[in-house]
């Protein structure tokens, strides 16, 4: 703990304040992964920590020849097409569907909040008379998994629009999150997913930022089932003995949109697998 | 502030002490009564000021874990009439929380580490 405290301390010391926008950002992260990763092709990030470990590469490949998360997209398909009480039905809140995912996270104008495909399809239901779904755990992963699965081969393609002032602020607040250190073991998602990066915590070696958001909802292992991003996010700040916040409330979500400009350009590969 | 609140809690039992000894039997036993009440007062305290601790760590989004976890048990132990057990609890709940908050405001200026480079 001390030895940890000395050496955030010195980290303290060493940081600068950036005045840099999602482009620079993004750029940023780029070049350092390609800098400790340099025989990594940049399309392969959307695989996450397979990306960078071989050996839990080859367990990965053979769990997806039967993916797990199948039943899921099924269940999720009766979901899409299963009209509401009221005659209507997801497909009347998203004409463009099921094929959407790559539609969020946006900076939602009218609203002025990111908008997330969860809290979208809850908004949904909630207007049709319908109860909204838990966003852990629970059946928003089937339609979720529906949705992703649709979506495969589409870009992650997130736009933060300088001109509106609401949207560079949730993206700074996303940002800020992500290098803020948190909990009684004092560390920051940067801590782990960016300086170190490809190393092990436990048995598990840490993936890189870039591709974190690309494969949602996620069959764990761990888990037995699959579920959501901002279930991730609770996950990981438990672990370093953080408070998780709720999930879908403004900080996860200005978390999610950071996270997901930076895996801009990669493709989207969900469901996916996970140890 | 702790340690004048643990003198303050040491006069009030001695005194009632002393009172119960002097007094009849039957009286002893309402001294021990008081006694209780000082320290059910004592850990009240502790539970509100930690709980007040936790509450400002979560304002600024820097409460951690356990801190709510170390109140409940505090205050399942004050139940129990366990006022040392309840004192500790609260006190380590109170301490994340001013760390947590500290935690918190110390960063409140976005620095970027200086490994990532623009
Ligand atoms: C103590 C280290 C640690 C910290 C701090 C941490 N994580 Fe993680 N995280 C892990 C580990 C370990 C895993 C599982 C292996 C992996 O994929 O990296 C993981 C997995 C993830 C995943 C899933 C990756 C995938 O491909 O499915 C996401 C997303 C994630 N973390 C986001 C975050 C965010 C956002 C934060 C900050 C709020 C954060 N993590 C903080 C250790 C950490």
């Amino acid at each position: 703990m001390k030895k940890i405290l000395i050496s955030l301390a010195v980290l303290a010391l060493t940081a600068t304040s950036v005045q840099a926008g999602p482009e620079e950002d993004r750029m940023a992260f780029i070049n350092y992964y390609k800098g400790k990763f340099p025989s990594v092709p940049d399309n392969e990030y959307a695989n996450g920590v397979y990306a960078i470990d071989p050996v839990g590469r080859e367990n990965w490949e053979a769990i997806e020849e039967f993916p797990p998360y199948e039943p899921f997209i099924d269940a999720g398909q009766e979901m899409w097409e299963k009209p509401f009480a009221n005659g209507k039905g997801y497909k009347d809140c998203f004409p463009k569907g099921p094929a959407i995912a790559h539609l969020y996270p946006h900076w939602d104008k009218e609203q002025k909040m990111v908008m997330t495909l969860p809290l979208a399809l809850n908004h949904c239901r909630e207007a049709n008379g319908e109860k909204p779904l838990k966003y852990k755990k629970g059946s928003i992963n089937n339609i979720l998994s529906y949705i992703a699965f649709q979506s495969r081969g589409n870009r992650v393609d997130v736009k933060v629009p300088q001109d509106d002032p609401g949207a560079v602020a949730a993206y700074e607040d996303g940002k800020k999150f992500y290098f803020t250190r948190r909990g009684q073991l004092n560390f920051s998602c940067a801590n782990c997913h960016l300086q170190n990066t490809g190393l092990k915590v436990r048995t598990e070696i840490l993936s890189p930022t870039v591709g974190h958001v690309t494969h949602w909802p996620v069959y764990r292992s761990k888990w037995g089932t699959v579920g959501t991003l901002h279930r991730r996010f609770t996950g990981c700040n438990k672990n370093i003995r953080a408070k998780p916040m709720k999930a879908q409330g403004e900080q996860y979500r200005n978390l999610e949109y950071f996270l997901s400009y930076m895996s801009n350009g990669q493709e989207l590969n969900g469901p996916g697998a996970r140890k | 502030m702790i340690k004048t609140n643990m003198i303050g809690a040491l006069i009030v039992a001695l005194s009632l002490f002393m009172v119960a000894q002097v007094s009849v039997s039957a009286e002893s036993k309402a001294g021990m009564v008081k006694m209780d009440d000082a320290m059910a007062a004592k850990v009240a305290d502790a539970i509100a000021k930690a709980e007040a601790a936790r509450k400002k760590a979560a304002s600024v989004d820097g409460e951690w874990r356990d801190t709510g976890k170390f109140i409940k048990n505090a205050q399942k132990a004050a139940d129990a009439g366990e006022y040392d057990k309840a004192l500790k609890l609260a006190k380590r709940a109170e301490d994340e929380g001013r760390l947590g908050y500290e935690q918190a405001v110390s960063q409140s200026e976005l620095k970027i580490p200086s490994y990532l480079k623009y």
